[in-house]
């Protein structure tokens, strides 16, 4: 069999950006900081009400969205656990205050940078990665590419944000040029499917580089940013704007009204879908992401800036995991970006599976239903444990 | 209400499962399944109602948990196309049994199974039973012949149609050898099986059909089958293990280079016992040659490219950066 294309499954790609009744309470995940506020403490929109520890080598900020109150401050969680969040009802301001507007072009790098970590600007397309720590490389950057390839299947947000507000991210992401001292920006938006919108095969179809094992792109003169990232990048430093919304996609055949919204942070998934129309009884399962790498979520769970949408997915589109025999059809070494043999490496393992990023496509072809994520999840980690020791 | 679904991953699935692919086979295998039985009667279809029946209820036996899964059926549709025409109804349940409780889950367990099921079956009995499976069927200028390939000199020349229709055929599965491409060509069709493998198969043998010295037997009683590929491709059970055995993933080889390498070895053995042995088929005696040297070419084929070590040359990357950084599109 030729390795199989993932569908697309874009219903949304032609849905304009709308605006969600705003919800009267979100749910902040602060993990890797240290609350700035107190139950009970008024909150402006834009305070700030959690950073990292003042010696934490990356630098975080998590805002209000909101205007109102803490209500609640989750107790730190186990490693396994739910992150910590910051709880806060109020209503979002009706009309942000206009600041001057700086010249990108004026700009030094330091400033950039500043600007952007006090903004709590993190990567937007799941890792969130505070993005001043990845625009202060440390090596010669050439190019920095803004990734608007989203592969995942139903995600249509950086599409829609790419089609109406692409100056904005095109500001952005000069300014990420001027930060890293790239002379050469590209955006992208590939067409090859799932996965390859994930940032090394992005690097090497757009410059023809390959970032080896174990390696990051700044190795080979490359930073990649999120479309969503780049425009974040821009309100940071040319509107002083702190991180508060994004753009999802909302689909599913659960979903009355599917399309692409601007929610602030930390909205609840359940909010969202409520006001999409969402039919509960008809869902199946409820993802925070795409339906390759996202998370299978809960009404309360939060829209975090690296969710890319919020999916109800009916019966009919979800597969259950059935763990059937595996009968070595061998499509998931086919389907693997790298050729690995998955089911082999759960079997027999081997430091090759560390390159794995968890795409799922694996998961998606295998004839017997396997849970092949989770297996290469608790194999890595016993690699990686392996790894510390010896 | 919706519930949480455990187990991280993609919730979404290409369709393609195990139940649906053994769907697909037992689909393709119908039209064989109805061309023996015009040809060859009711008795045929008693032999393929038995067959899968005796394996359904073997594979419920062995494992409750895993017999929904339509497996068991495509094991007894292959078993009976494996038998000859005038087969007692026994030896199909006992091919059944032989091919699931032995085949499947004794030697090797699921999804491990060393060898193919029926291949084993149909061998195992011609060993056990050779009165059932050689008992006479054609007679020819007098005499009788077992198979097809026996087909012993003196008879009329074979055409390709005749080939085609299986006017030649004692088993059930080369019944019409139509019906086997049929059914081998909606496999195809509705990509459940690798195109790659009945070509690879195919090809060989008909490269080997010209290019090997006929051993004796061949010479001696049966000259229209030394050097004529098409004598070959459509006669014994030549295109059923091309489409139906050969494709079966358990015991194929993981990788498809080493499918290929599976194939021609297949093909290999095929002629060798049909040149120079005195079975005139061969293709099950083959079959499992074959897979007995697939853990063989696996260890050679995919550890190549996968086993380098990682680690030699890792950079000092923190993980979490690692993990931090990487996960996202950017
Ligand atoms: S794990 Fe799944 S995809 Fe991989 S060989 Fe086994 S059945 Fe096929």
């Amino acid at each position: 069999m030729a390795a199989m294309k993932i569908p697309g499954y874009k219903h949304c790609a032609d849905s304009p950006i709308q605006q969600l009744l705003p919800p009267e309470r979100v749910r902040l995940p602060i993990a890797e900081m240290l609350p700035a506020v107190d139950v009970g403490d008024r909150v402006e929109a834009g305070t700030v009400v959690a950073r990292s520890a003042p010696d934490a080598e990356w630098q975080r900020r998590a805002h209000s969205p909101l205007t109102g109150r803490v209500v609640a401050i989750s107790e730190p969680a186990s490693e396994e656990g739910p992150t910590r969040e910051v709880v806060i009802e109020g209503r979002a301001p009706t009309e942000t205050s206009a600041r001057p507007h700086l010249d990108a072009a004026t700009l030094s790098a330091d400033r950039i940078l500043t600007c952007a970590r006090d903004a709590g600007v993190v990567g937007m397309s799941g890792a969130q990665f505070p993005t001043h720590v990845k625009l202060r490389p440390g090596v010669p950057i050439d190019c920095v590419i803004v990734n608007g390839s989203e592969s995942e299947p139903f995600i249509t947000c950086d599409h829609r944000v790419l089609a109406e507000h692409r100056h904005e991210v095109e500001c952005g992401m000069h300014l990420a040029m001027r930060a890293v001292g790239a002379t050469r920006g590209e955006i992208t938006t590939g067409r090859r499917g799932h996965p390859f919108g994930q940032e090394r095969f992005v690097i090497s179809d757009v410059l023809g580089r390959d970032v080896p094992d174990g390696r990051l792109p700044k190795d080979v003169g490359v930073v990649v940013i999120n479309v969503q990232t780049a425009r974040a990048l821009h309100h940071a430093v040319c509107d002083r704007e702190p991180l508060l919304e994004r753009v999802i996609t909302v689909d599913g055949s659960a979903v009355a009204s599917p399309g692409n919204y601007t929610v602030p942070i930390g909205t609840e998934v359940g909010h969202a879908l409520t006001q999409c129309g969402v039919r509960l009884d008809e869902a199946a399962v409820l993802v925070a992401g795409g339906p390759m790498m996202g998370e299978s979520a809960g009404l309360e769970t939060p829209i975090g800036p690296g969710t890319g949408g919020v999916l109800a997915l009916g019966h009919g589109q979800i597969s259950d995991l059935l763990d059937r025999p595996c009968v070595r059809c061998g499509e998931c070494m086919e389907s693997c970006p790298f050729g690995l043999p998955v089911v082999l490496l759960l079997e027999e393992p081997n430091e090759a599976l560390l390159q794995c990023i968890e795409c799922g496509v694996c998961q998606f072809v295998c004839a017997a239903q396997r849970p092949l994520i989770d297996g290469i999840r608790s194999v890595k980690a016993e690699l990686r444990a392996g790894r510390r020791q010896g | 209400m919706t519930r949480g679904r455990s187990g991280a991953g993609p919730v979404i699935h290409s369709g393609r499962t195990t139940p649906r692919l053994m769907a697909h086979a037992v689909a393709a295998l119908a039209p064989i399944a109805l061309a023996s039985t015009w040809r060859f009667g009711t008795a045929a279809s008693v032999l393929f109602g038995v067959a899968i029946a005796t394996a359904m209820l073997c594979d419920a036996v062995c494992d409750r948990r895993n017999a929904n899964d339509g497996s068991a059926v495509v094991i007894g549709m292959i078993v009976a196309c494996l038998m000859p025409a005038t087969a007692p109804w026994w030896l199909a349940a006992a091919g059944s049994a032989i091919a699931v409780l032995l085949g499947k889950h004794a030697l090797g367990g699921l999804g491990r199974n060393l060898f193919n099921p029926a291949a084993l079956a149909r061998v195992l009995l011609m060993g056990l039973a050779p009165a059932a499976f050689f008992s006479p069927l054609w007679t020819i200028d007098g005499r009788t012949a077992a198979t097809p390939l026996a087909k012993e000199l003196g008879a009329s020349p074979v055409t390709v149609v005749d080939l085609l229709l299986g006017l030649d055929s004692v088993t059930l599965g080369d019944a019409m050898p139509v019906a086997v491409l049929v059914g081998g060509l909606v496999l195809i069709a509705l990509r459940t099986i690798d195109w790659q493998v009945p070509l690879c198969y195919l090809g060989a043998i008909s490269l080997l059909a010209l290019v090997l010295p006929p051993g004796e037997r061949i010479v001696g009683h049966a000259p229209w089958l030394a050097g004529n590929p098409m004598a070959h491709l459509l006669n014994g059970s030549t295109l059923f293990c091309a489409f139906f055995m050969l494709t079966d993933p358990v015991t194929a080889p993981f990788t498809r280079p080493g499918r290929l390498v599976f194939c021609t070895l297949a093909a290999a053995y095929t002629m060798v016992v049909r040149y120079y042995t005195p079975y005139p088929d061969g293709v099950a005696f083959a079959v499992l040659l074959a897979n007995a040297s697939v853990p063989f070419i696996d260890r050679k084929m995919i550890w190549g490219s996968v086993g380098r070590g990682a680690s030699d040359e890792l950079p000092a990357v923190d993980s979490q950066y690692l993990a931090g950084d990487e996960g996202g599109q950017g």
